[in-house]
């Protein structure tokens, strides 16, 4: 369920910037390097942290 | 032209196949027709110089032009290609499939594709939904995602949406990886499972998240009308071949 909400709030997150900035919607890189920010590596640095 | 069924067909393709395709080479062979050329069409700025195709159309879908990146030919010339370099038959077949996916797939607009090149420069066309490509990305986007283009593009969206087990942990163990063992385990490598899944997952986020993102742009943002007739949205000049 973890997994999931984080899909979902990077899905939110990524619609809500695209139509404000919808030159964010045209590269397939930025959008999967959007991706692996929210779902990767902000929780992986955030499990560091609390370490 | 079409915008988020590039993305989304792949997942329906590997699915029907399962373990019978790689799914890397297919998402690639799903983005090739447009991957080198999208920009030339749309035009860039570069220092305040536009650096634009004289004939966005012409040089997208014709010949002279590069056309035939969307010819059913131009799939099976790569796909040997791949196929003679890497050695790996399964790659040149999801190669292909991913490929003709696109080319007839973008035969969908009014403009259609050059599909028997060069046994004929004839594009293939339905005519469903209107070609704007030559007005600039933000006007392509508005007329794509008020017409037919976006619905095909749903249907793509509800497909992978009710084959949600296809994006669990296990089906990508059990199927991607296993269709493609070489590819994934030199990536898991380098990269943690949450990573690999990710990237398994992207395009499907990319096409779906865009896909709302683009309608609520044209639809909420502007006010681009909608009109779901054939070969609309009959507000804006689609090219013709």
């Amino acid at each position: 369920m973890k997994e999931l909400a984080l899909y979902l709030v990077a899905a939110a997150l990524y619609i809500a910037l695209g139509v404000a900035y919808p030159s964010l919607l045209l590269s397939w890189f930025e959008g999967t390097a959007f991706l692996l920010l929210v779902v990767w590596i902000v929780p992986s640095l955030i499990r560091r942290l609390q370490r | 032209m079409s915008w988020a069924a590039h993305d989304l067909e792949p997942y329906a393709i590997q699915r029907h196949f399962g373990v019978k395709v790689a799914f890397v080479p297919l998402v690639i062979g799903s983005y090739s027709p447009d991957i080198l050329s999208k920009w030339f069409v749309y035009g860039i700025n570069v220092l305040g110089a536009e650096i634009r195709a004289d004939d966005p159309v012409q040089f997208h879908r014709g010949w002279p032009g590069v056309g035939f990146t969307h010819s059913l030919g131009y799939g099976m010339l790569i796909a040997g290609l791949i196929w003679l370099i890497f050695g790996s038959r399964i790659w040149a077949w999801s190669f292909l499939l991913g490929h003709w996916a696109h080319a007839l797939t973008d035969a969908g607009d009014t403009i259609g594709t050059m599909l028997f090149f060069p046994f004929t420069t004839e594009t293939f066309g339905l005519g469903a939904w209107a070609y704007a490509g030559q007005y600039g990305r933000l006007v392509d986007a508005g007329a794509y995602f008020s017409g037919l283009g976006f619905v095909w593009d749903g249907v793509f969206l509800v497909y992978g949406l009710l084959s949600w087990r296809m994006f669990k942990r296990e089906y990508f163990h059990e199927v991607i990886v296993k269709a493609d063992p070489r590819f994934w385990g030199w990536m898991g490598r380098w990269l943690p499972e949450t990573a690999l899944l990710a990237l398994y997952r992207a395009s499907f986020f990319y096409g779906a998240t865009r896909w709302i993102a683009w309608i609520i742009w044209a639809h909420v943002v502007h006010d681009f009308p909608l009109d779901l007739s054939w070969g609309g949205p009959g507000w804006i000049d689609a090219a013709y071949d």
